[in-house]
């Protein structure tokens, strides 16, 4: 049962493994996106779910990866421009992070949500101002290589939670979301250890950025830092709960089936069931799916 | 130089920011009394709006008097939250523990379903309507009648709310509940009553506004978002639960953005309003009037 988070992700890869073999175009779509919202949503609980400062601004990480990623593009292999994609949001995260983190509780989740915004209203202004309306890359990879690819971060990025979790650093991390000043009284690190889960959680999110833009093929700033990106991300792991390494992985994967049921057809209603179980998730189940599970598993 | 000068240019300045202390005044009454930092707050001006639309395209109703009917829809909402999600809220020690931070994202939930059904039942489309746009000039200055009964309608509900805090005795019990929400419990102020009050009051503000931004421009179910942001930004540099203040900051921003945009282009608005709300934010959570605040 402790495992069983690494469980599921190697389940996913064995499953995502299957897929090419006889599998369609479309399934190895789907098998992108619940992949994609797996690295994303555990990439976040890196930060957020271990420190508890919730972080409604992650589309800007993968926003800068896919900026990064649409300008290198043609340039260099498409793998070093992931790589780019990754260190520059990592990079960003090392920038803002100081003073970002000082900030706290409600004004830290309204300080990422404006970061978010202000980076993609700059780089709109910069793209309009270069006489870009979006820009179009050709010669993308085919979409099994893709698939893989982002499967391979979804894995990295569930070993790396779990990782954290598991180690003296998400320990010290815990302690902050304890209580953060009596941490600090104790002598926990809280300034370096509140940066490095920014930046740990800031890499994984900027290639899933220039891999998501590799496959749609087109970057356009107001979507690749929609704000959508980051609410999705929040809900997702809230809904399959923050406090075990499954939790992001079992949201991910019931809301990617969702949207492949109503996004195309129906998007509005999925936002607002979207919005829905997010309030009925935090109102009633603060645990979440897994700690629903885990409570069911302990009953029976 | 001359265009920055003229009165036409502070009547713009003016009209924007009596707004934005309007949309701020009603974010702030419900954060300085239930802590809460109602991400939802711009579409509840979403609400308002569209309420005006409808009332004059279907009924021909004014929207002066539909100012009425948005205030009360929009009470109706402040009282459904209060009562339905927002003591559910407290009644849960895991939740109430980090109660900021949970109500955020769920406000931020309420804002996307708000935003979502509006698009549903509406379209996206953008749309509008033309009311008491013919121009007055007075002293060399062109107004149109709809900004000028926006200036006129916010600054009264502004300045009547900081009177009404002042002088009256609910007033006062407001904002011992702002100051210490425990001690004004002792000298026997109803918290209850006063809670379920401001967010019916801050809400309905919030659909004045509404009302009042419809007869100048288009709506569409995404326009609250801009607001929210804005009226975060008014009143972070004027101080959470600092309505004076609140509202002179309001007036600030109306100028800053007129003038700033006259001197760049309509291009930077939104890169000037986020930057303020992000360096605001960086440099003094606090606010920027207040001398300190209590956590």
């Amino acid at each position: 049962m402790k495992n069983i988070g690494l469980i599921l992700g190697v389940a996913l890869a064995v499953v995502a493994a299957a897929v090419p073999a006889f599998g369609t175009p479309y399934m190895m779509g789907v098998v992108f996106q619940v992949a994609m919202w797996i690295a994303l949503a555990q990439s976040w609980s890196m930060l957020s779910a271990t420190t508890g400062y919730l972080s409604l601004g992650h589309a800007v990480f993968y926003g800068v990866g896919a900026y990064v990623c649409v300008l290198l593009t043609g340039t260099i292999p498409f793998e070093w421009a992931l790589l780019a994609g990754a260190v520059a949001a990592a990079v960003f995260a090392a920038i803002v992070g100081l003073p970002v983190l000082r900030v706290r509780g409600p004004y830290f989740v309204i300080l990422t949500y404006g970061l978010s915004e202000l980076v993609r209203h700059v780089v709109m202004r910069i793209e309009s101002a270069l006489g870009s309306f979006g820009r179009m890359i050709f010669d993308v990879p085919r979409t099994e290589v893709l698939m893989w690819w982002m499967v391979g971060l979804a894995v990295l990025a569930t070993l790396g939670a779990y990782a954290i979790r598991h180690s003296r650093f998400g320990a010290g991390l815990a302690a902050i979301r304890e209580d953060e000043v009596a941490a600090e009284t104790v002598g926990v690190p809280v300034t370096r250890l509140k940066l490095f889960a920014f930046i740990a959680s800031a890499i994984i999110p900027g290639a899933v950025g220039g891999l998501a833009l590799l496959r749609t093929s087109y970057f356009e700033p107001a979507q690749a830092f929609d704000p959508v990106i980051s609410f999705t991300i929040v809900t997702m792991a809230l809904v399959g709960g923050t406090e075990t390494v499954r939790g992001p992985i079992l949201g991910a994967l019931g809301f990617a089936l969702l949207s492949e049921l109503l996004w195309s057809s129906l998007p509005q209603l999925y936002m607002i069931v979207l919005g829905l179980t997010l309030i009925i998730f935090i109102l009633f189940v603060p645990r979440g799916l897994s700690g629903l599970f885990g409570r069911l598993g302990r009953a029976g | 130089m001359d265009t920055l000068l003229s009165g036409q240019m502070l009547f713009a300045a003016l009209v924007s920011g009596s707004l934005y202390a309007l949309v701020a005044l009603g974010l702030n009454l419900v954060y300085g009394t239930l802590r809460l930092l109602n991400i939802a707050h711009g579409d509840l001006v979403m609400i308002g709006a569209y309420t005006a639309f409808w009332m004059i395209s279907l009924f021909a109703v004014p929207p002066i008097i539909s100012l009425v009917v948005a205030a009360a829809l929009c009470a109706l909402l402040g009282w459904a939250v209060y009562v339905g999600l927002f003591r559910r809220m407290l009644a849960k020690p895991e939740l109430a523990k980090r109660v900021e931070a949970n109500s955020l994202i769920l406000f931020y939930g309420i804002s996307v379903i708000l935003q979502n059904l509006a698009a549903l039942a509406f379209t996206s489309t953008s749309r509008g309507y033309q009311y008491l746009d013919t121009v007055i000039t007075w002293q060399g200055v062109s107004m149109t009648g709809n900004r000028l009964l926006t200036l006129g309608i916010a600054a009264a509900i502004c300045f009547g709310t900081i009177l009404f805090l002042r002088f009256h005795l609910f007033g006062w019990g407001l904002r011992a509940v702002i100051q210490r929400r425990e001690a004004a419990q002792v000298v026997g102020v109803n918290l209850n009553r006063v809670q379920l009050l401001t967010i019916c009051g801050g809400f309905a503000v919030a659909g004045v506004a509404g009302v009042l931004v419809s007869m100048t421009e288009q709506i569409t179910p995404f326009m609250g978002f801009p607001f929210t942001i804005v009226a975060f930004v008014v009143i972070i540099i004027g101080g959470l639960g600092n309505i004076g203040a609140g509202v002179l900051a309001g007036f600030c921003l109306g100028l800053v953005e007129t003038y700033g945009i006259a001197l760049t282009s309509p291009g930077y608005r939104s890169i000037l309003i986020y930057g303020l709300f992000v360096g605001v934010l960086l440099i003094r959570p606090e606010g920027i009037f207040t001398k300190a605040v209590r956590s």
